[in-house]
């Protein structure tokens, strides 16, 4: 028996087990991780049937079921009794959006086919009926059926008058009035240079042009929206509330209960472009977050460009250039540390360097006429992506010396021999060989930046940008707007919007997209790097 | 020959270009490796420089001193928020505003209705409110605004008296010379005095506005029957009176119901008996108070809750100061922080601030006795009037007086708290607040958080290392390599969210079963490896290889469930039905949803790829020909890899904790979200903290560029700066030297 024991002791077995318990941990918590993102995510946009619930009370309840779980008892057990939560929705009826009901209480649920649910410009999803559909003071529809049908055969019109009048809002009204914005700010920069009397009355004649033009602009709108308002379909609650509703507030409207299963995908579908194509709604808890994506977007790519060459040329230095030494090291350990020091020290430093002291000074030089108000004195997508590629430097530098490493040394030897010269030979023959590892080191940097939150949110991130950093005016490319992202959406629709319950399908949708893209980007990297060091060990001759 | 001459000068022309850009390449790349240093430095050097007014004292950027024009004596200076009109309260009842810069006087106001009357003494209040004690025994109060204009050619000064109301309070044979008075509020006024016989009297007025308008007017007359009273003040609302006597003792009475004053507390506030209190003020906010007595001694003092004491509470020496070499005159507060000044009788005029203890500034005005000191409304100046009229007026600049490294990181007794303690509370809702800086609890939070993410991570990732790099089969590898690659490329915002609104409220309620299952799934995996042992050897021959971590996995899911749902059973049997109950109860220990378990967790999932991928580098880099030594002496692989391997490898293992260390040190965003983001003191894990990173993401915003909390973030910065690359860099060496090691062995 102690024989045996030893044995176990000298095999070791039960610790490699351990080990290899410790090992699964790391995947099951991964795995897990991944599996639950997915699954919460991509149910988000899938139509859920409504219920309709009769409680033993009388009172009917409607909403989709969204859960299910055990009710604790008195004393803190699960005796088999359940309860539902139900989607209750109608924030414009309803104080919240979510009613838990115990299973007990509960007489009835059936799915009747006349729900409908309409998701809205305001106020969260509708769950109920609808009565009527009035045009003015006419009454077009009656009834449940009769109201659905029209109400489908109204809503593309409907939607596309909503959609002329938020691109006359934002677009056309928004263009004059930054034109006239611009105009004023010339003005005083005329005054502030002394500029003579006509030239002042010339800019003065202009905003008074851009101002005739707003006014028209804005007429027609009113007009719009007196139109808009004409079309109204009556709503109604399981409490038997009734509001009207214009039908140009309704973004979607579907019978989820009657629907089919291709049917089910078109909204599926729908919702799932809406949501990487749209605006946010509803304080970002609804709707899209197409500027989220693009702010993520644009802001890796102006870091890229200032990464690149930083880490290229960094690693260059190191592999090519330097002579072993303490000035080596010394770029070694700045290289380390800056992968090692926190993102938030990044930040700290970004808001204070480039914001407030570069920003600044900028502002003092090229903007005087419109202080006090910042210009780039302020956090920007320029001052975030400089923070980043300052943070992601490393990532370039490590993946790029790698790959020069790996650059066979017959290659170069056979440049020296042809009578190039060292630029000649890197240029023409290292940096070739070694692209794939800068490519690598390019994607590693893009999936961090992308990832990275804390920094960001110091130096220029918002939780909603009023226009994207790139449109159709001059400069096009503005640098010093705030910009929205998506690692920040996360933290705050997750954590600072008030009703967070049903904020957090939104939140899901939002981590998979992040998810995705960064995995995505790393795999890629992955998968780059594999081969190249299956090329370069092989080699080329 | 021409062609070739040509060709020969062009050719020359070719190297030469080709040299200058090979040299300009040269440049160029040793630019890049310059700039990594260079953005090293100029990080440490910009967060140093922006940290580095936290440590400078006040200083005195102008000073200007002459001397009043001949007149009656001057009883009371104050300034104007600009510092630019000087006002001097004489005893004539005449107000005479003086330009600092050349003495001269713009403007002569009167108190009205003084005609044939003189002033005895004079009190003026933050709000411009003027209160007069008059040789025939009445009190004139009214309001003083000195406002500027601005107009074509600059700043001018309009000055507005206005009268507020006049009583016969005093006798008129000894008008007082010592008296207090709490402010004005719509017809409401508490007067307090030293009446003839040395002992406190006191007078209020208080009037209501009935519905219709129509407001009614009531006084009340008090004594207070103490002797030898040398000066005394009163707060705002004239409800916190405080007497200071000949024998050294300070007395605070509380005045609310004006028929039945009660006494708070009464202590000896100096170093002997027969040394008398010669100056009282309250700080801003009327909690704590200045002390100053005839030996030049200055201390604050606030009352500090004790059963002891029949009125619950004592009267506490909180903040003591450098003394003064003569008696102290005159103590002004400042209307905009917990700072104040202080005057004595040798025409020494000190800055001070109570939070920090620090004496700023000592100035000399003069060799005559100071009568009065006022700081400016600002706190950006002070103003000193000596006895002889020598008028002094000072331009400061004390931008961080209330930091010090004591404040930073010793305990504290701030205002309203019963002992000295470490707080971090940067803002609060009224402007008399007095701002926390302590970083010890964030400093503490961010070592908490750290251990608990550590404590989950090492052994996980230690072993997952030593198993993939010793026992793990290739395609097994293959798989877990670009797996931990992920896990460590996931961003931290997402294990944030998950840990916060997803773990947190689901361990919330399966916390036992969560631990036990902890507890409990390293002995049952470590039991079936014993039990796979004893299998007979024609069956464990046939198990593949990495068999191992599929049978653990599944141990582990299935010990993880079991637990989890059976959670309610063991919450009901061992911890009466409640575990949040049971924890207050036993183990007095709060429990916080958001959570250290929570926040190890889900920080140990981040630091685990990092750790592990290091720890696999380092063991995987042992020459083989160690491990093949071993195995041929006849070690079992589980020897060689705890005798041989890990020993050889155990630098690197170092290097990696410590570079686990630093990520776990910095990491934002997950205990942003994952924990309540309370600044604690206690060890529990069932309780969260905040740390020095989280602190930055949610204070910076709001904090002003310059400011006091901008300043200290920054140098909550510097320290994490500090901190990373002390690890970093250590850990970079050991790694260096151990590949160096392995190179020669």
């Amino acid at each position: 028996m102690t024989k045996k024991l030893l044995g176990v002791w000298k095999t070791g077995d039960p610790f490699i087990w351990l080990a290899a318990g410790a090992l699964a941990t790391a995947v099951v918590m991964i795995a897990g991780l991944l599996v639950l993102i997915c699954t919460q995510a991509l149910g988000v946009f899938w139509p859920r049937s409504v219920a309709e619930i009769e409680l033993v009370d009388g009172t009917q309840i409607v909403g989709p079921i969204v859960a299910e779980e055990p009710l604790p008892d008195a004393e803190g057990l699960y005796a088999g009794k359940q309860r539902i939560l139900v989607q209750v929705g109608n924030r414009d009826f309803f104080a919240a959006d979510f009613r838990w009901v115990d299973k007990a209480n509960v007489r009835a649920i059936s799915y009747p086919a006349e729900l409908v649910t309409l998701e809205r410009e305001e106020w969260g999803n509708f769950y109920g009926w609808l009565d009527a559909l009035h045009v003015g003071s006419e009454t077009v529809a009656k009834g449940s059926e009769q109201t659905w049908e029209a109400l489908r055969a109204r809503l593309p019109d409907a939607r596309r008058l909503a959609a002329r009048i938020r691109r006359l809002e934002r677009k056309q009204l928004g263009d004059v009035n930054q034109s006239i914005e611009e105009q004023r700010l010339l003005l005083r920069r005329l005054e502030y240079r002394g500029a003579p009397e006509a030239a002042r009355n010339e800019v003065l004649q202009t905003i008074a042009s851009l101002q005739a033009e707003y006014d028209r602009l804005h007429g027609e709108l009113e007009e719009l929206r007196k139109q808009m308002e004409a079309e109204k379909v009556v709503l109604r609650a399981s409490t038997g509330a009734v509001k009207e509703l214009p039908v140009a507030y309704v973004v979607r409207a579907y019978r989820a209960n009657t629907l089919s299963v291709p049917g089910k995908l078109r909204v599926y579908a729908s919702k799932l472009w809406e949501f990487v194509s749209g605006d946010p709604r509803e304080s970002n808890t609804e709707g899209g977050v197409f500027p989220a994506i693009f702010g993520t977007v644009l802001m890796v790519l102006i870091m890229s460009v200032a990464v690149v060459p930083f880490g290229v040329l960094a690693a260059l230095y190191l592999r090519e250039y330097a002579r072993p030494g303490p000035w080596v090291r010394a770029v070694r350990i700045a290289v380390n540390n800056l992968a090692g020091v926190p993102s938030i020290v990044f930040g700290v430093f970004g808001l204070g360097f480039f914001v407030y002291f570069v920003g600044g000074t900028v502002d003092a030089l090229f903007y005087p006429e419109r202080l006090p108000s910042p210009t780039f004195g302020t956090g920007g997508i320029l001052w975030a992506s400089l923070t980043l590629a300052l943070l992601t430097v490393p990532v370039v530098v490590v993946a790029t010396e790698e790959s020069l490493a790996a650059v066979p040394r017959e290659l170069r030897e056979g440049s020296y021999a042809l009578g190039a010269t060292k630029y000649e030979t890197i240029k023409n023959v290292v940096l070739p060989s070694a692209l794939p590892g800068v490519l690598t080191g390019l994607i590693l940097a893009m999936a961090r930046g992308a990832g990275e939150v804390a920094p960001l949110m110091i130096t220029g991130v918002v939780k909603l940008a009023p226009t994207l950093p790139l449109d159709s005016h001059w400069p096009f490319l503005h640098l010093e707007r705030k910009f929205m992202h998506l690692g920040f959406h996360i933290y705050d629709v997750g954590f600072q919007s008030p009703n967070v319950e049903a904020a957090k399908p939104m939140v899901y949708a939002t981590t998979l997209l992040l998810v995705g893209i960064v995995v995505v980007l790393n795999l890629a990297a992955i998968f780059l790097r594999a081969r190249v060091r299956r090329r370069l060990s092989t080699g080329v001759f | 020959m021409r062609p070739d001459s040509a060709r020969a000068a062009l050719w020359a022309a070719r190297t030469a270009r080709r040299r200058l850009a090979d040299v300009l390449a040269q440049h160029v790349v040793a630019i890049g490796g310059f700039a990594t240093v260079a953005s090293i430095v100029t990080m440490l050097a910009f967060l140093g420089a922006e940290t580095w007014p936290l440590m400078r004292g006040a200083r005195v950027v102008a000073r200007e001193q002459w001397r009043a024009a001949e007149g009656p004596a001057i009883l009371a200076v104050s300034t104007d928020e600009y510092r630019e009109r000087v006002q001097l309260f004489r005893a004539d009842g005449t107000i005479e505003l003086v330009r600092p810069h050349d003495g001269a006087v713009t403007d002569r106001l009167a108190l009205p209705g003084v005609e044939g009357r003189t002033v005895v003494a004079v009190r003026r209040n933050s709000l411009g409110q003027v209160f007069a004690s008059l040789s025939d025994g009445s009190l004139l109060a009214v309001s003083l605004q000195v406002r500027p204009v601005y107009e074509a050619e600059g700043r001018r000064f309009v000055s507005e008296l206005s009268r507020l109301g006049e009583w016969k309070l005093f006798s008129p044979e000894n008008p007082p010379s010592v008296f207090a008075a709490s402010s004005w509020r719509d017809g409401s006024l508490a007067i307090a005095w030293v009446n003839e016989r040395g002992s406190v009297s006191f007078w209020s007025l208080s009037t209501t506005t009935s519905l219709f308008g129509e407001s009614e007017s009531t006084e009340q007359r008090g004594d207070i029957g103490v002797g030898g009273v040398t000066t005394l003040i009163l707060d705002a609302r004239g409800t916190r009176l405080v007497v200071g006597s000949h024998d050294g003792t300070v007395e605070q009475w509380d005045l609310r119901d004006p028929a039945n004053p009660v006494l708070i507390d009464r202590r000896r506030a100096t170093r002997a008996d027969s040394v008398g209190i010669t100056a009282l003020a309250y700080l801003i906010g009327d909690q704590s108070f200045v002390v100053g007595d005839r030996e030049g001694q200055v201390s604050v003092w606030q009352p500090v809750r004790d059963p002891e004491v029949a009125s619950g509470w004592r009267l506490a020496r909180i903040h003591e100061f450098a003394p003064h070499g003569a008696a102290v005159r005159s103590i002004n507060a400042s209307q905009r922080d917990k700072g104040f000044v202080t005057g004595d009788a040798a025409g020494e005029v000190a800055l001070r601030h109570a939070t920090s203890e620090q004496t700023l500034l000592r100035l000399t005005a003069g060799d005559a006795p100071v009568v009065a000191v006022a700081m400016a409304p600002k706190a950006d100046g002070l103003v000193s009037v000596l006895e002889g009229g020598t008028l002094t007026s000072w331009a400061i600049e004390n931008p961080h007086p209330e930091i010090t490294l004591r404040t930073l990181f010793g305990k504290v007794w701030y205002e309203g708290y019963p002992e000295p303690a470490y707080v971090w509370q940067s803002t609060g809702g009224t402007d008399d607040f007095e701002p926390k800086f302590s970083l010890v609890p964030l400093v503490f939070g961010t070592v908490k958080g750290t251990v608990y993410a550590l404590l989950f991570a090492v052994p996980i990732a230690v072993l997952a290392a030593l198993y993939t790099a010793m026992f793990s089969p290739p395609g097994l590898r293959n798989v877990i390599k670009p797996t931990v690659e992920v896990m460590a490329a996931l961003p931290s915002v997402v294990l944030g969210f998950v840990a916060g609104l997803v773990l947190a409220p689901a361990l919330e309620r399966h916390m036992p079963g969560f631990l036990l299952a902890m507890a409990l799934g390293p002995i049952v995996v470590g039991g079936l490896g014993a039990l796979c042992f004893w299998l007979p050897a024609r069956w464990r021959v046939r198990l593949p290889r990495g068999f191992e971590v599929v049978g653990a996995g599944l141990a582990l899911i299935l010990v993880g469930w079991s637990f989890w749902h059976a959670s309610a059973w063991l919450e009901v049997w061992w911890f009466q039905g409640d575990f949040r109950h049971w924890l207050a109860e036993t183990l007095n220990t709060r429990f916080d949803q958001r959570n250290c378990v929570v926040v190890g967790l889900a920080m140990g999932f981040a630091v685990i790829p990092l750790i592990f991928s290091i720890t696999e580098e380092a063991l995987a880099n042992v020459p083989k020909r160690l491990v093949s030594a071993s195995l041929a002496l006849g070690a079992t692989p589980w020897q060689t890899a705890v005798r041989v391997v890990l020993p050889a490898a155990s630098p690197g293992i170092f290097s990696a904790i410590m570079i686990g260390f630093g990520r776990a040190v910095g990491e934002t965003m997950i205990v942003l979200m994952a924990t309540g983001n309370t600044p604690v003191l206690d060890w529990s894990i069932f309780t969260g903290m905040r740390t020095l990173s989280a602190n930055i993401a949610v204070e910076i915003p709001e904090a002003p560029y310059g400011s006091t909390l901008y300043r200290v973030l920054f140098l909550a910065a510097l320290l994490l700066f500090a901190v990373t690359f002390v690890v970093n860099t250590a850990a970079e060496i050991v790694r260096q030297r151990l590949r160096q090691r392995f190179q020669q062995l």
